[in-house]
């Protein structure tokens, strides 16, 4: 934090014009845009900005800072902290949340698996509800990174089996098997990005920048496993139901025109935690830990069930196994 | 055996009769006010706040002792057939994970059995228990016929009693289920059976056997399910 490149920002002048602030090669377009939108704003509105209030000139200002805002991966410590402020004042002023955002960086030696016993899961849903609780998943649209799949025993054929089964469960005959994001070792969703915002962390987290997202949608076409998800819409999550533990890379504010997707909670795992659908499940069938610990659960069970992935003849190499006892 | 149930009976008897005489309106496996009481304290609250899902809280644990094996570790599972009736344990499966247990027992409804229990005696076949236990439907494990001192020591009501004539807390039950269910108590040790609480790092706490499963009835009963999802699939095309 010392070696600062970026000089702190000034406040901005009453009228909110941000020609007080030093700039720099990002900061140049940044300037000119808002510039250019100060003057539409003050030619097509009769109240010049000067008449609105404080925070909606804080709003706008900080606004255009997002709209030109960096690659995360190439942002300096201090740049990342400027705008881990930034957007955590966005959060308030715009959904008035409360919300930490951390930038917490893969452990080393961590590498993550998930395994999913179908002899256990009864298909309650217990882990959608706590995704969408966790990673403040859009209420409006009901999005839902996980989908339970009822199958008829003796069948792995998810084409036929059903999603959206409403009753009573477990039904005779049949077993439960929960997709979401593999988190594939290969993943085929992130070199079809054309702007390079999506990319495989070193734990195996495959993760979005969701504010260089263009919303162009490629990698959704390029996931065999229909894992993300796109926001039609502007978000909403009632203010109270917000989760406000959050991460850049996961489950802080999304806008209209992203693409999202399951992140392993990396807000939780990042902290040695389990992910929400793993804590929710009440029968145990899910199991998550690291590949890279020789005692883990994880390859406990890879060593001693019989296990097996979707589309394994796709070698997406998913981090994700499916076991049965 | 028929002599200690009849004299067991008489030792409850007389206890019911000294404890509860006087109060002919009190049922007599209820307690006299104010005498006894389970108190829920913070702990126990914290314990039963696990349950929740984002709840974790503090979790109590005790290490698990494989019963085979030196002071817990390696955790070792041990399979007793019932034809060598006393004889040796055959060690099935040797797990190294280190596990911790969720402890549980205090969070039961009718814990310390000794409230009620003041003989600490267990009284088998007995009308009176079954009033005091309505709760209770015991359709496991069939093949015994079902009996309390199956499982339940005869001689101190809180300990569970294993096939070797050792004794059991009820915080460590899985002592008692691996007696049958040896394979599944391995995969619970190992971490494939059940459910881990607290996070994938540092400490493995998992929960115990009847935290999920009813010892009496270890089904599990149908439930309803969250909400389906109100997107449409294009059936064919996605997994």
């Amino acid at each position: 934090m010392s070696s600062d490149p970026t000089p702190e920002t000034p406040e901005t002048t009453e009228d909110g014009s941000l020609l007080q602030k030093p700039v720099d090669r990002r900061g140049a377009l940044g300037l000119l845009l808002g510039g250019v939108a100060t003057g539409v704003a003050a030619a097509s509105a009769c109240s010049p900005l000067s008449a609105a209030t404080p925070e909606e000139r804080e709003l706008k200002r900080l606004e255009w800072e997002e709209f030109t805002q960096k690659h995360y991966r190439r942002m300096t410590e201090a740049e990342r902290a400027e705008t881990i402020a930034r957007l955590e004042r966005l959060a308030k002023l715009r959904h008035n949340e409360e919300a930490t955002i951390a930038t917490t960086d893969a452990q080393p030696g961590v590498l993550f698996g998930y395994a999913f016993n179908i002899s256990k899961c009864k298909g309650y849903r217990r882990c959608v509800e706590a995704c969408i609780n966790e990673n403040n998943l859009d209420r409006r649209s009901d999005t839902q990174y996980i989908r339970i799949f009822e199958m008829e025993n003796g069948v792995v054929d998810l084409s036929d089996a059903d999603p959206t089964y409403q009753h009573e469960v477990p039904a005779e005959g049949h077993f439960y098997l929960g997709t979401q994001c593999f988190q594939c070792a290969d993943p085929p969703c992130v070199p079809v990005c054309p702007v390079g915002a999506t990319w495989q962390e070193p734990d195996g987290i495959v993760v979005v920048d969701y504010n260089w997202c263009v919303g162009c949608r490629a990698c959704m076409a390029a996931c065999p496993y229909w894992a993300r998800r796109f926001n039609w819409d502007e978000p909403e999550v009632p203010a109270e139901e917000v989760n406000p533990n959050q991460h850049y890379l996961g489950n802080r504010d999304r806008h209209k025109g992203c693409v999202e997707k399951c992140t392993f909670c990396i807000h939780r795992t990042r902290q040695g935690r389990l992910p929400a659908c793993v804590e929710a499940c009440p029968t145990g069938a899910r199991v998550f830990g690291n590949l890279l610990d020789p005692n883990s659960e994880i390859r406990w069970i890879l060593a001693h069930k019989p296990v097996f992935r979707l589309k394994e003849e796709l070698a997406t190499e998913p981090r994700f196994w499916y076991f049965a006892d | 055996m028929k002599s200690i149930r009849v004299s067991a009976a008489a030792c409850l008897a007389i206890a019911f009769l000294a404890s509860g005489c006087e109060r002919r309106h009190v049922r007599w496996y209820e307690l006299p006010p104010g005498t006894i009481e389970v108190p829920v304290d913070s702990a126990t609250a914290a314990r039963n706040a696990i349950r929740e899902p984002g709840v974790l809280g503090t979790v109590e644990t005790i290490p698990v002792v494989g019963w085979a094996g030196p002071d817990g570790q390696p955790f070792e599972v041990a399979r007793r057939s019932a034809a060598l009736e006393g004889g040796h344990a055959r060690v099935f499966g040797t797990i190294t994970l280190p596990v911790s247990l969720r402890a549980g027992a205090a969070d039961l409804s009718q814990y310390p059995c000794t409230a009620c229990h003041q003989g600490r005696k267990l009284v088998m076949e007995d009308q009176r228990i079954k009033d005091a236990h309505q709760n209770i439907h015991v359709v496991h494990p069939k093949q015994t016929g079902a009996h309390c001192a199956t499982c339940h020591s005869a001689d101190d009501v809180q300990q569970l009693a294993l096939r070797s004539g050792e004794h059991s807390t009820l915080d460590e039950s899985y002592r008692l289920c691996a007696q049958c269910h040896f394979e599944k108590v391995e995969a619970w040790a190992a971490g494939a059976h059940g459910k881990r609480l607290d996070g994938w790092q540092g400490r493995r706490v998992v929960m115990a056997c009847p935290d999920c499963h009813d010892p009496h009835a270890p089904g599990l009963q149908p439930r309803v399910p969250f909400r389906a999802p109100q997107l449409e699939r294009t059936k064919g095309l996605h997994p």
